[in-house]
């Protein structure tokens, strides 16, 4: 069933333009690699159904946004309904990997009072002859802002699946410990509905939403 | 008492204006009930004037709440409620034929005003009147009534209905006594609520009309109803059953309908701001101007009797058309997703026809062999792709105007030369285009219905092409009102050029 959620979190992309964040979505929610990609206009959207546990399907509402400077007004306005976001840079593109502490400071001050749970994704790793940007390189500088670090490529279909369940698993524990907590009004997490008729396999669902909310 | 009532007139009316619309369509048509295969919904809804700011405008059911607590308005009720017995039992009937009437709500409300009445047995005025100062102490049943008519959101089903109707009878035989005309008006309307109650999807088109709500929370109720729906009889076989509201919310409508909106609701902000901090003769000019800005939004035409005569089955003059129409905006945004997504829904029309054994049909154009090899479609297939594609057209026409939207305002010192009046023109054009051919797919796929559903009865048939026209009525509407968002967007993107210019 499709249409059973336990919970919908909406995540917001980030980065540069060019860095890939279309076609890593796409990869990730149509399963294929689009070769030519136009630049992304405003804001996009995506979604696709997480299963974290058996039984326990998440719903991720995807905001693909434009890395062009002129977009960045629109952009702006949708930190605040976002719980998580995949912040990009391109491995073979130093600039790019400069730019992510301009990311953060924007998402930071546009996002209150609500907090985003960020995880930084170094893209294009197909492309290991071109790097610019070493791992250890990344990893510390994730480690400084408490991001997860994640190399993927959308091109080899390599680490994608990982960079958004790995996100959608941490925002799902702060959500179940309370940390994060569905409020009127912000958008980005939802409950779902649970069926009334639970499969056998499924009885996990009922238990643990109620008392969130 | 008044004040009670003037509010919801223009919905009435703009109800009645959308009836007589529908109405010459069909005028040799047979006044019978269950009459699907003709398609009242078929055409566009016509849309001249904005929308009136929610706060003028409280729902059906704020007033009917709200009226009781007149002392005189409850006395009045009282004299109605007294039978409550007797108003439950024709609850019943209208329930029974609600979903029939929405079938020929084309043939125009005045039939939906009579049914009503006489399915209502309302007295006469006169009746009333005489009745009211007699039996102004038995108040008994009253409380009890007004309870339930505030309750009848929670309460859903049968009780929820004759709740409502409750409300109904309370406000009418106040309303009857104060005068029959607006009686009349309010029957009608209420009658459509409850006729709405009914039959979901109607409710979605009466929602656009009556409802203070912006159009994303219509579409998103209905998608929740709908996902409650489907997680409620998970048991049963839900898959086959096509609910317009999440599938447009699959294809990612609703979050660009609600980017939309807000996008709107910023510009029209800052359009009045912009308009307070002038004075004068600049005021007068800006004013002018962001009128013929706005012409275009008020002179839509939809004259679809007449075009249909063009075919254009594969969508590729319609492709070419929008092509054309899009660069003539010189915004650098492409409708090849709406174009992809109008050929991919053509492809699957023909695997359909395709798949259709000749030999039950009149019509033989088509190429025959292959009757073994493909597999069979069922109605409810036939169906569920109609309303998956309506679906998915209306998203992504949604979605071209919101990257329309977001160009025109942050490309706004761009070399465009077309004026934004003239963009709003070309949009007009768009969304008549755009409407036209939600029409016409709602046409080849009623078509396909009745060829795939050629040996089923009436009964499992009607619905099901019915539901198409329904849907592709409320299309055309979403489509429409999405394009009316667009009217402060350009207003302040025609601003910003002229400030960029004056640089």
């Amino acid at each position: 069933m499709e249409a059973i959620w336990l919970y919908q979190f909406r995540l917001i992309v980030i980065g540069d333009s060019t860095v890939g964040k279309s076609c890593l979505i796409r990869r990730f929610t149509e399963g294929r690699f689009a070769q030519v990609s136009d630049p992304t206009v405003g804001v996009d959207f995506f979604s696709r159904l997480v299963e974290i546990e058996p039984g326990k399907r998440i719903k991720l509402q995807i905001w693909d946004t434009a890395g062009q400077e002129r977009f960045r007004s629109i952009t702006r306005a949708y930190y605040r309904n976002s719980v998580g976001g995949l912040l990009l840079f391109d491995i073979t593109n130093r600039r790019s990997f400069q730019n992510v502490h301009e990311w953060l400071e924007e998402a930071r001050s546009h996002v209150q009072p609500h907090s985003i749970v960020f995880l930084l994704v170094g893209h294009k790793c197909d492309l290991e002859a071109q790097r610019q940007v070493s791992r250890q390189e990344a990893e510390k500088l994730a480690a400084a802002y408490g991001m997860r670090y994640v190399e993927t490529s959308a091109r080899d279909a390599i680490n994608v699946e990982r960079a958004f369940t790995e996100l959608t698993r941490d925002i799902f524990e702060l959500v179940k410990r309370g940390d994060i907590t569905i409020q009127e009004g912000w958008e980005g997490v939802k409950s779902g509905f649970v069926p009334n008729v639970v499969h056998s396999s499924e009885e996990v669902t009922k238990s643990d939403r109620r008392c969130l909310c | 008492m008044s004040a009670n009532e003037s509010p919801t007139d223009p919905a009435a009316e703009q109800m009645v204006e959308q009836a007589s619309a529908t109405t010459p369509e069909s005028p040799t048509e047979a006044p019978s009930d269950v009459s699907p295969d003709i398609a009242p919904t078929r055409k566009t809804r016509r849309r001249p004037e904005h929308k009136p700011p929610p706060a003028d405008d409280p729902s059906p059911q704020e007033v009917s709440e709200s009226k009781p607590e007149s002392p005189k308005a409850s006395n009045e009720s009282a004299v109605l409620q007294g039978g409550w017995g007797y108003w439950g039992s024709w609850g019943k009937s209208l329930l029974s034929t609600a979903t029939a009437t929405v079938a020929t709500v084309g043939q125009g409300i005045s039939q939906v005003i009579e049914k009503a009445e006489t399915t209502l047995g309302i007295p006469s005025p006169e009746e009333l009147s005489a009745q009211a100062p007699q039996e102004e102490n038995t108040d008994g049943g009253t409380a009890g009534a007004e309870g339930e008519a505030q309750d009848d959101t929670a309460m859903g089903g049968a009780l929820g209905m004759l709740s409502s109707l409750s409300s109904v009878v309370q406000s009418t035989g106040k309303t009857v006594i104060t005068g029959s005309l607006d009686a009349l008006e309010f029957i009608g309307k209420k009658t459509m609520d409850v006729i709405a109650e009914g039959d979901p999807g109607f409710k979605k088109t009466k929602g656009l009309m009556i409802r203070p709500t912006t159009l994303s929370q219509v579409l998103r109720e209905a998608k929740e109803r709908e996902e409650q729906q489907t997680s409620e009889d998970l048991s049963s076989d839900v898959e086959k059953k096509a609910h317009y509201g999440m599938l447009f919310d699959e294809f990612q409508g609703l979050a660009h309908l609600e980017a939309l909106e807000s996008l709107s609701r910023e510009s029209e902000i800052k359009v009045k701001s912009v308009l307070t901090s002038m004075s004068g003769g600049e005021l007068a000019q800006l004013k002018a101007d962001l009128e013929e800005v706005s012409e275009p939004f008020s002179l839509m035409e939809f004259e679809d009797d007449d075009d249909d005569t063009k075919e254009d089955s594969d969508g590729v003059e319609f492709a070419k058309e929008l092509r054309d129409a899009m660069s003539r905006l010189q915004l650098s945004v492409t409708a090849d997703k709406l174009t992809q997504a109008r050929t991919n829904i053509h492809d699957r029309i023909a695997d359909v026809k395709s798949a259709t054994p000749v030999s039950t049909t009149e019509e033989d154009e088509k190429d025959e062999a292959d009757e073994m090899a493909v597999p069979q479609h069922t109605p409810e297939d036939v169906h569920a792709l109609a309303i998956s594609s309506l679906a998915e057209l209306t998203a992504k026409s949604i979605e071209l105007f919101h990257k329309v939207a977001q160009v025109v305002l942050h490309n706004a010192s761009g070399n465009a030369q077309i004026s934004t009046g003239d963009q709003a023109k070309v949009l007009a054009q768009i969304t008549i285009m755009l409407c036209k051919e939600i029409s016409l797919l709602s046409k080849s796929f009623t078509c396909c219905l009745t060829t795939v559903g050629s040996n089923e009865k009436g009964e499992v048939l009607n619905p099901l092409i019915t539901g198409v026209f329904l849907e592709a009525s409320n299309s055309a509407t979403y489509i429409q009102d999405a394009f009316q968002l667009l009217r402060t967007v350009l207003q302040l993107a025609h601003i910003q050029r002229t400030a960029d210019f004056a640089q």
